[in-house]
């Protein structure tokens, strides 16, 4: 009986879509880590890092890592950009931000947009993957590194992990996303988000 | 036999055809949009009523791009040309900010659409030549462009009259639809 119910239970989760927001300043490598991801995990061959502009707006990509559905959603970085993140704070089962690992003047910048999002009230419990991105290049600092460069405050409440990765080269990729699936199957804030759906009903997906 | 080779050949080219919609309330600058992207000169327009439509080829994709009328009165028929649409850009005056409250409106009535449910959406913030248009900000805040979430979406700031940025938004185009689109 236990086991029919935890079948149900299984099965309605497997039908749930777990929503990814990457973010990070302009320059970060956000739209080349998606494309990276649709190219890993899609029979669908992303577009190559040459061809990617600065995003204003939304890029979406939609893949299954371990028979879950996720949903990335990937947001322009520029500063006047930053504004329009908040609202898809509500609706995110985790968030991973991109730093460009490399370029080390501009960590101050990214600790403090980082900072900003943690501190939002929406986004409270959400799983939190922060990429040292750009290991290909020979100046980019660890994983290690980035994390006491950054010496974020008040993580502790929170999942959290940093990777090393290259959006360019595909490093870490996997680990990320199923690291990401890991807590996001576990956390509390997906518990939430559905009983949330759920009460609400089925509405426009 | 020739049909075949004609899609070999463009498998082989990457030649894809996509067909766009341009909509906008009336004196966005559609005409002048379309025009400009078909012919690279600004040529003098009157209000449309009807469509224009134009073959665009670019980054090997012909653009198929329908513009229509953009009159209240007229408004109603844009629904005709909806269905296998792969695109659609929205053209906002940034100039006229009076009128970006119907300009919201009309564009998320037109997310609505059941026809135009996979289609990407590309906004072009026109007319930023002219004195007290708002930015790209400042367009997706009025548009309220944050509640698309379910499909792939841009904006650019335009001005048709000097030919800036709409090149740019038709790269993102081309690239989106390349990459698998919506």
């Amino acid at each position: 009986m236990f086991s029919l119910f935890y079948g149900l239970w299984q099965f309605m989760f497997s039908k749930l879509e777990l929503r990814v927001l990457i973010l990070g300043i302009d320059k970060a490598g956000k739209t080349t880590l998606l494309e990276k991801i649709k190219s890993v995990y899609t029979n669908v061959e992303g577009l190559p890092p040459d061809r990617i502009v600065p995003t204003v707006g939304l890029n979406i990509g939609r893949i299954e890592v371990a028979n879950r559905k996720l949903v990335f959603w990937d947001l322009g970085g520029q500063l006047g950009l930053r504004s329009i993140w908040e609202k898809y704070y509500e609706e995110a089962h985790a968030v991973v931000f991109v730093i460009d690992a490399s370029c080390p003047s501009r960590f101050e910048d990214a600790k403090s947009a980082l900072e900003k999002v943690l501190r939002h009230e929406d986004l409270k419990g959400a799983p939190l993957l922060i990429l040292a991105n750009k290991q290909d290049l020979p100046e980019a600092v660890s994983s290690e590194e980035l994390a006491r460069y950054l010496d974020l405050k008040k993580l502790d409440e929170r999942v959290y992990m940093f990777e090393a990765v290259s959006a360019y080269d595909g490093l870490g990729i996997r680990e990320s996303a199923e690291w990401l699936v890991e807590v996001m199957e576990r956390s509390k804030r997906t518990e939430m988000l559905r009983l949330r759906a759920g009460a609400m009903g089925p509405g426009p997906a | 036999m020739g049909l075949v080779f004609t899609r070999l050949f463009s498998s082989v080219f990457g030649n894809k055809e996509a067909r766009i919609l341009v909509l906008g309330l009336d004196n966005a600058g559609k005409t002048t949009i379309l025009y400009r992207l078909q012919m690279g000169e600004v040529v003098s327009t009157i209000p449309t009523i009807g469509f224009n439509v134009e073959t665009v080829q670019y980054n090997n994709i012909k653009f198929q791009v329908w513009d229509l009328g953009g009159q209240t009165s007229i408004r109603p028929y844009w629904r005709c040309y909806f269905p296998n649409t792969q695109a659609i850009i929205y053209v906002v005056d940034s100039s006229d900010t009076d009128r970006l409250v119907i300009a919201r409106e009309e564009f998320h009535a037109i997310l609505e659409e059941e026809e135009l449910k996979g289609a990407v959406v590309l906004i072009f913030a026109n007319k930023q030549d002219l004195p007290g248009a708002l930015d790209d900000a400042a367009v997706t805040e009025s548009l309220e462009l944050h509640k698309i979430k379910n499909r792939q979406w841009a904006i650019f700031k335009t001005s048709a009259i000097k030919g800036e940025g709409l090149f740019e938004g038709l790269d993102w185009l081309s690239n989106t639809l390349k990459s698998g689109g919506g």
